[in-house]
């Protein structure tokens, strides 16, 4: 189902930008990086994630949206459902 | 690239819809069509917007700017941004029209990186700092390219003076931003709130950075607001609370209404003494704001009369605050309504953080809010500038003194002249708060005869502190009487409408305060308010202590707002009617109000002026009256009026109207008075009057009753009005005092 060649391959550059900037986080990111392999996504810092999300992307996440967000796969499926 | 046996895996024709490839000559060939028909192409706005500018050729550029020259067509804006954006330079004449960002930039894409381009362009750099909503491409263009030319400072100046509209430059100067920041002084700051203070902390260290402190932030826990009220912390600069409506004034519905009620009130008197009690005991200043409109009311269209209204309670709550700063110089308010203009109620709050982390702002909002908290915290510790200096012709009135002469000046109470008039009142009012005015203009001295002989000036040559109206260069001036003056060029404004006169300011005395101001002389009364740099951070007791600037505040203070009772205000209004005869110079107003008026109007008779003027001429059939009123806030012209024909001891009023500017304040029973009176002294005994209902004049069904007339049937969907001359006495009110005039 999920055709990408690549999971490194990310639909949305700016993504890596926002965890750098959120999280401090350098390293490569894949559609199953989580919580688990960034230490600062922690609860509180998720809605840092978020309000970065919808600044960059110019779009207004919903409360479901926010729990189903649990990986960088998620984040694409997320913003690719809101057309961007 | 590919090798031959993957081609002949490749299907032999491209299926339809599936992109192959177009070739970069391919490309090259549309793009030379396109600046071919360029001047086609930019009429009708096709095909050019298309194009990747980065991709082509400068000589190509050319070509597509000097064939639109040759055809006379003006480079619109949407082409030039993406051609600058891309990197390309234009011709002096071809960027001249353009707004101020693109012209820069034009120049920036041009220029080697000479410090003899980088002395020349650091005023209109300067002058950028100043320009409002710049195009976020374009800021971060400038930035980019100033980096690029190695202008780290002019690159960190720029940003830092459009971080709040552009968030993103500060990134691309991260490492001079860095630097600049630790070479900054440190401010300690204990930020608390009423729930979840992290965002705000996250924003507030640049917002500081930007009014040029470095922070270190220690946070409270959650809710922590009241706490640190209570014991103030001693160990930093300033204490910095954030109150949100959820966190303070959350209501639980399920007590009864009037515990709903009281809690609320008895949070707003918690908060009010943990404010008094701050004020006494604290030795660092407090930053705290009001609450902003709620998103959402909790009693409707009564929210705000209603007990259980969530935006009573709030205003309630603000009162407390503002009292308390009022009181304590310690105290500094942030007005929240204020700080989120920009933003409308609903996206001043984000419910899903709000359930998810009890954060009581949206994130713009809490971008919006560092920011003023910080801009407030300046402002206490610059204070405003102490001077103004400003310009004459194109500034101060509407035209050129020495082209025009005083009477072809533009300033008084009709449009155009009226905004150049409302910049002056703009300027008295920043006199009355302390500031000295200058005057600053190049010009013969005689100039300064328009304050005096000029009849629209609010200004007067006395209201300058100095003058100095001459063809010397006007920094020259400026320093001069700075001297003379005592105080620095730091804390003068200079206003002036030509782009210039800026420039040569900031370049020949780069301390002076020189903004932006708007080219639209109407934009210029409110943007002159919203200059932080005049805002006073307290108007102390000095202000206080010069009398004649104290009761100038204290008389522009809204009346009805100091009257207590809806009397007290009607009596100050110290209102004058002013009753005479309709004569050839009044008739054709009191013609046009009996044809427009429709609300107050008994029996909506669109008398013309030959009817009227069939009475007011004849004194045996009739009579025409009209009042004129005035107040003390000014003049309001011909206003009421009525026709009656007479027969005898017989009067019938037959036609009755006032205009609606003057509703509700007794002016129409004082008239009534009048008219009554003196029919009295003609010998008229008995005086009828009509209510013919229309669609509109429902609100004068009851007036006749109201004045003294009896009921006396009705005539149709009508009703007849009588007055008994003699037996009843004639209306009249306490607050209008009557004349005759003949």
């Amino acid at each position: 189902m999920d055709t990408y060649a690549s999971a490194t391959d990310l639909i949305y550059p700016e993504i890596s930008e926002i965890f750098a900037d959120v999280f401090q986080h350098g390293g490569p990111l894949a559609k199953g990086t989580s919580p688990d392999d960034v230490p600062r996504w922690d609860s509180l810092q998720h809605i840092a994630l978020i309000r970065a999300l919808e600044a960059t992307f110019s779009v207004r996440l919903s409360m479901d949206e926010m729990m189903e967000i649990r990986s960088v796969g998620d984040i694409e499926r997320v913003l690719g459902r809101h057309g961007v | 690239m590919s090798s031959p046996s993957l081609d002949m895996l490749r299907p032999s024709s491209t299926p339809r819809g599936a992109s192959a490839p177009v070739p970069d000559d391919k490309i090259g060939e549309i793009v030379d069509a396109v600046i071919d028909a360029a001047p086609e192409c930019v009429r009708n706005r096709i095909l050019l917007p298309a194009i990747d500018w980065a991709m082509v050729p400068p000589h190509k550029v050319g070509l597509l700017l000097s064939s639109l020259d040759q055809a006379g067509i003006p480079l619109p804006r949407w082409l030039a941004k993406p051609l600058l954006l891309s990197g390309h330079t234009l011709s002096v004449a071809a960027g001249d029209a353009l707004p101020g960002t693109l012209r820069v930039l034009a120049r920036l894409n041009g220029a080697a990186g000479e410090p003899d381009e980088r002395e020349s362009l650091a005023a209109s750099l300067e002058g950028l700092r100043y320009a409002s909503d710049v195009d976020a491409d374009i800021a971060v263009a400038l930035v980019r390219r100033l980096l690029a030319l190695s202008w780290d400072d002019e690159a960190l100046r720029f940003a830092l003076a459009h971080a709040a509209s552009v968030p993103r430059v500060l990134r691309l100067v991260g490492d001079v931003f860095a630097r600049h920041v630790a070479s900054l002084p440190i401010l300690r700051i204990r930020v608390s709130g009423t729930s979840t203070t992290r965002p705000l902390v996250d924003g507030l260290g640049t917002a500081f950075a930007v009014e040029g402190w470095q922070t270190e932030i220690a946070e409270s826990g959650f809710g922590g607001a009241l706490g640190d009220l209570l014991s103030p912390p001693y160990d930093v600069d300033a204490l910095l609370v954030l109150l949100d409506a959820e966190g303070l004034l959350a209501a639980d519905w399920r007590h009864a209404a009037p515990d709903v009620e009281r809690l609320a009130a008895e949070r707003a008197d918690m908060l009010g003494q943990a404010l008094r009690s701050y004020a006494s005991r604290a030795a660092v200043p407090l930053l705290i704001n009001t609450l902003p409109v709620p998103p959402a009311p909790t009693v409707g269209l009564l929210d705000r009369q209603h007990g259980m209204g969530l935006r009573r309670a709030i205003d309630a709550l603000n009162a407390r605050i503002v009292a308390a700063a009022e009181a304590s110089g310690r105290i500094v308010v942030v007005d929240a309504d204020q700080a989120l203009s920009s933003l409308a109620a609903r996206d001043q709050v984000d419910p899903k953080l709000c359930y998810y982390g009890r954060i009581g702002y949206s994130d713009r909002a809490t971008q919006c809010l560092a920011r003023a908290f910080a801009e407030a915290w300046q402002i206490v510790r610059r204070g405003p500038v102490k001077v103004v200096a400003v310009d004459f012709d194109n500034t101060l009135w509407g035209g050129i003194y020495g082209d025009d002469g005083v009477g072809g000046l533009a300033c008084g109470e009709d449009f155009p002249g009226n905004a150049f008039q409302a910049l002056q009142q703009e300027c008295l009012r920043l006199k009355a708060q302390g500031l000295l005015l200058v005057a600053l203009s190049k010009n013969e001295e005689s100039a300064l005869e328009v304050f005096e002989q000029h009849p629209g000036m609010v200004l007067k040559a006395h209201d300058f502190v100095a003058h100095a109206v001459n063809w010397q260069p006007k920094a020259d001036n400026l320093k001069r009487i700075a001297a003379d003056l005592n105080l620095g060029l730091d804390s003068i404004l200079f206003l002036d409408d030509s782009p210039h006169e800026r420039e040569a300011m900031r370049r020949l005395a780069p301390a002076v305060v020189v903004p932006e101001m708007p080219d639209d002389p109407a934009e210029r009364p409110g943007w002159l308010r919203r200059l932080s740099a005049t805002w006073p951070a307290r108007l102390t007791a000095e202000d206080a202590a010069r009398p004649a600037v104290y009761a100038a505040r204290r008389a522009a203070q809204d009346l009805e707002a100091r009257s207590a009772s809806l009397g007290d205000y009607l009596s100050a209004l110290e209102q004058r009617l002013a009753v005479s005869f309709v004569n050839e110079r009044t008739l054709a107003r009191v013609a046009q109000m009996h044809q427009r008026t429709n609300q107050f109007n008994l029996t909506t008779l669109r008398f013309g002026e030959p009817d009227i003027s069939a009475l007011a001429e004849n004194p045996d059939r009739g009579v025409a009256l009209v009042g004129h009123v005035t107040d003390r806030f000014g003049d309001h012209g011909l206003v009421i009026a009525a026709t009656v024909e007479i027969d005898g001891t017989e009067a019938v009023i037959r036609t009755l109207l006032m205009s609606c500017r003057v509703i509700g304040r007794e002016v129409e029973r004082a008239f009534v008075g009048a008219l009554l009176e003196h029919l009295a002294a003609r010998g008229v005994e008995r005086v009828r009057g009509m209510y013919a209902p229309t669609a509109k004049n429902t609100m004068v069904r009851d007036f006749y009753e109201s004045c003294g007339f009896s009921a006396a049937g009705s005539e149709g969907p009508g009703t007849v009005w009588s007055f008994a001359v003699g037996e009843t006495e004639p209306p009249r009110s306490d607050y209008v005092t009557t004349s005759w005039e003949t």
